[in-house]
């Protein structure tokens, strides 16, 4: 076994690893849906479709469509990751 | 392939229970003068191409507000999304036949959190020293010297971090005339928010997050083990010519001893920016940036043993087989790289630099004239993908002696233009009835090649 003041094992705790992965792969996921959806439909044309009086520019229009993704995604990740942890291990509750 | 996977530092409690950070310690040789020299290009890459100029314009634009993607010579508009999408299938199989190829030299050379990483490291050389200061500086109580140390650590590393955000930025809208706006506070609230996010982003991954990204949050890293197979260039420790391990002095034989080559040194483990012993085997943590070989021929050379303990090889030339390049997964790869690099380049010569788009206003099905004449109201997008004016010809054809009203016959659209034309077109009651299917056409009046056809509708009253 390698001594261990060589080698500073960095460790996160599986909270941590938890977030960060869900935090990361959301943004990925809402970065890919952002281009997709932008691609096919101009913020601009989109804000008259509201009747709305405010005028939205396109660069606010991008951020609130890559927010929208992002929380959606995020949400996602985060139930899937928690139900994935948290579900019951049958194997181990039948081998007592 | 093995990829030993070690369970007991990756999950449940730690063996080691340090939450100490990875002091990796510098080492130079031919392997870490390769990686700063693809840090310094890649970088200089990054830093440079928002500044170049092709025809008195930014010659990489992501033009986002204006919905325009400028690259050299060539104009994108979203209409040409698939180019993108199909560019980016392309990057993606471009990095599996590397890694097939070459294991993971994307992650140990040109990945961007290592590249910025690295960049971190050096700073944080410069300011804190070596690892064995950098160590007791961490361990010192608070002075003028480690606030000074720290301190201009922490203005480095803000300033980089600021300046690849608004880069970052640069690309996505006119750089030249985002820094003075930056600078003068006057830039859009946008411009300014993304320069701080990617700033946040670069500070937080290069800085502090480092080879936890590559270990926790990288999907790569946890799948590239499926295009890995006995012939894929990795690094690994020769057990063979390495075990039994043991320390012994500069002149002692050891064969003498019983011993192997590895002189049990650490300088391997010491150098590690993930942190892994390369001796336990092939680890998925390893990101392949070869700093150990550097460590290990060092060593090797001080003991005038032959070079190469740790190397670049393959599991089969580990084992004495022999290893084979050219194999099926490879030519898989090569071939599907091919076929999509021909399709991309062939479409993007041949695409008609001119876009059509009809629309029929939905306000009204027809309208009945004097003189039991029909009429129909469109909108016509004309969109010039050139870069130069040009005059268009625009007909209309599927219903006998239709014709259109208040346009004329030849239009004019700049160049990366769009043009919308209202027009009306008309044709007698007793060739238009129920739905009929009609066709605008557009074509280039100096290019006939240049032309395209938008099928759309017209209406009459039922017969």
């Amino acid at each position: 076994m390698i001594q261990e003041e060589y080698r500073g094992t960095r460790q996160w705790s599986r909270n941590r690893q938890a977030i960060a992965i869900v935090v990361w792969i959301s943004f990925l996921s809402a970065a890919i849906a952002t281009m997709v959806f932008f691609a096919l439909f101009d913020p601009v044309e989109l804000s008259g479709i509201f009747d709305a009086d405010v005028d939205i520019s396109r660069d606010a229009g991008y951020a609130a469509g890559f927010f929208f993704f992002w929380v959606l995604t995020a949400i996602c990740s985060a139930v899937t990751a928690w139900l994935v942890r948290t579900a019951p291990k049958r194997d181990a509750k039948r081998r007592g | 392939m093995s990829v030993k996977a070690d369970k007991d530092r990756v999950h449940g409690a730690p063996m080691f229970a340090s939450a100490e950070k990875i002091y990796p310690r510098e080492m130079k040789g031919r392997f870490d003068r390769l990686s700063k020299l693809a840090t310094i290009t890649l970088l200089g890459l990054f830093y440079l191409v928002p500044w170049l100029i092709w025809d008195d314009r930014q010659a990489f634009l992501f033009d986002l507000p204006a919905r325009k993607f400028y690259l050299l010579g060539l104009t994108l508009w979203p209409q040409d999304f698939p180019y993108l999408a199909m560019l980016l299938v392309i990057a993606a199989l471009t990095l599996f036949f590397f890694t097939a190829l070459l294991g993971r030299v994307w992650c140990g050379f040109a990945c961007p959190q290592t590249v910025w990483t690295e960049a971190f490291i050096w700073m944080e050389q410069w300011t804190e020293g070596t690892r064995k200061q950098r160590m007791k500086l961490d361990k010192a109580p608070w002075s003028w010297n480690k606030l000074r140390r720290k301190g201009s650590k922490q203005l480095l590393w803000l300033s980089f971090s600021l300046w690849t955000g608004f880069t970052f930025v640069g690309y996505f809208t006119p750089v030249r005339e985002l820094g003075p706006q930056l600078l003068t506070l006057t830039a859009g609230n946008w411009a300014t928010f993304w320069t701080v996010f990617y700033a946040f982003a670069t500070y937080g991954n290069a800085g502090y997050m480092r080879e936890q990204v590559c270990k926790y949050m990288c999907p790569y890293a946890r799948f590239q083990s499926a295009m890995f197979d006995n012939d894929t260039l990795i690094i690994s420790y020769d057990e063979i010519r390495g075990e039994p391990r043991g320390g012994r002095s500069r002149s002692a034989d050891p064969q003498a001893l019983g011993l192997g080559a590895c002189i049990d040194c650490t300088l391997c483990v010491q150098v590690c920016p993930t942190g892994i012993d390369i001796r336990e085997g092939l680890q998925y943590e390893c990101i392949a940036c070869a700093a150990c070989i550097d460590a290990c021929d060092s060593v090797m050379d001080k003991m005038k043993y032959p070079r190469g303990l740790v190397r670049y090889s393959t599991e089969s030339s580990i084992k004495g087989d022999t290893s084979h390049v050219l194999r099926p997964r490879i030519y898989v790869y090569a071939a599907l790289l091919l076929l999509l690099f021909t399709g991309l380049v062939t479409s993007m010569a041949t695409r008609t630099p001119i876009i059509l788009d009809v629309i029929r206003d939905r306000n009204s099905l027809y309208r009945e004239l004097p003189g039991d004449m029909v009429e129909n109201i469109y909108t016509l997008k004309v969109i010039n993908q050139r870069n130069d004016e040009r005059s268009f010809r625009l007909s209309i054809d599927g219903v006998p002696g239709i014709e259109l009203d208040g346009v004329p016959d030849v239009v004019v659209v700049e160049g990366g233009g769009v043009l919308s034309l209202p027009l009306r077109a008309r044709a007698h009651r007793d060739n238009a009835y129920g739905i009929m299917n009609i066709t605008f056409s557009i074509s280039d009046v100096d290019d006939a090649s240049v032309a395209v056809t938008e099928n759309s509708r017209f209406l009459g009253p039922t017969p």
